[in-house]
């Protein structure tokens, strides 16, 4: 073969290692699942209502302790449920942990009317114009974001989330 | 059986309400977030832009895009915050930029090295190579040189 053949084959090689390397990125991945890129970073500094109380709550009220943030509907059946998911993680892990529900795209009186119906002990924050929610990138409900004591998010779990997720999940933001 | 359940979903109240989004700025900067919209995806639908989508949260994206717009942030500055969430799944047009550049180069190269080698295969051959060639053993043939001096006679 001659010289020119060579090199031209190697160019060919070298394009096609190229393309593989870059469709090799995606090689495993759910095709449906949404990037995540605040993973490592400070979440996002938020005030929103309570819905209980009225009263403002900020990130800042909770700096030094962990926090698991979940955005949730009542028009969502997995956030249903996953509900009683996080009753029994809230009355687990109280004392150690911060709960805070953040409703998303829904309106307060479905809201209030589901936690008298289904019971919920841990503050539920209203985001009326989901600007927490696109702050924080969510991409659909329900999420759960895990954030440590240096107010870091550590991670985000954007499915139902199940007793043994939220165990582990919880001890990464105790340590 | 779907109409069913999506009939019965809307008289339970299973439904995100809608929203109204924030009041458009001038017609200039509106026309600026407009044209981010269209670039930018949104988040819960499948391979929508925020400007094209009717989704609540394709609406909320619009706002940010708007706040910022109006905060004076530059297209790459507010094309950032969105990049800085979702990665470059939130443009609807990947960057040419790292190991995307491969995947729009890598077409071309196929097509330049795929030229090359046919150009080099057919500047291989003879000029008259292509050309059909009469067999060299029928001019010697005795029986051909016999029906031509029978033709002649």
């Amino acid at each position: 073969m001659s010289k020119t053949a060579w090199a031209l084959f190697a160019v060919l090689g070298v394009a096609l290692g190229a393309m593989w390397l870059v469709f090799h990125k995606s090689f495993g991945n759910d095709p449906h699942a949404v990037p995540f890129e605040l993973a490592g970073k400070p979440a996002p500094r938020f005030t929103m209502k309570r819905l209980d109380t009225g009263e403002l709550v900020k990130l800042e009220d909770f700096i030094g302790r962990p926090i698991v943030l979940n955005f949730w509907a009542t028009w969502c059946g997995p956030c249903k449920e996953e509900h009683p998911v996080l009753q029994w993680a809230y009355q687990k892990w109280q004392r150690d942990v911060v709960f805070l529900g953040v409703v998303f795209e829904d309106t307060e009186e479905n809201t209030k009317a589901f936690l008298v119906q289904n019971g919920s002990s841990w503050p539920q924050l209203y985001d009326p114009k989901s600007t927490v929610a696109v702050d924080f990138g969510v991409a659909g409900v329900p999420e759960t974001y895990f954030i440590n004591r240096s107010g870091v998010i550590v991670g985000k779990y954007p499915y139902p989330i199940d007793p043994q997720t939220m165990t582990k999940r919880i001890s990464e933001i105790l340590q | 059986m779907i109409a069913l359940s999506l009939a019965l979903a809307l008289v339970a109240g299973d439904y995100a309400p809608a929203r109204q989004g924030l009041e458009p700025l001038d017609a200039q900067r509106e026309a600026r977030v407009m044209k981010l919209g269209k670039v930018l995806r949104c988040a819960v639908c499948q391979g929508l832009s925020i400007a094209d989508s009717p989704a609540s949260m394709a609406r909320a994206q619009l706002d940010k895009v708007r706040e910022l717009v109006a905060e004076g942030k530059t297209d790459q500055e507010v094309m950032d915050y969105f990049v800085a969430r979702y990665g470059e799944w939130a443009l609807l047009e990947p960057t040419t930029n790292g190991l995307n550049g491969l995947l729009w180069l890598g077409p071309v190269v196929l097509l330049v090295v795929g030229l090359l080698v046919i150009v080099s295969l057919v500047k291989k051959r003879a000029p008259g190579e292509l050309a059909p060639q009469a067999p060299a053993a029928a001019a010697d043939d005795p029986f051909l040189a016999q029906v031509r001096a029978e033709l002649e006679k």
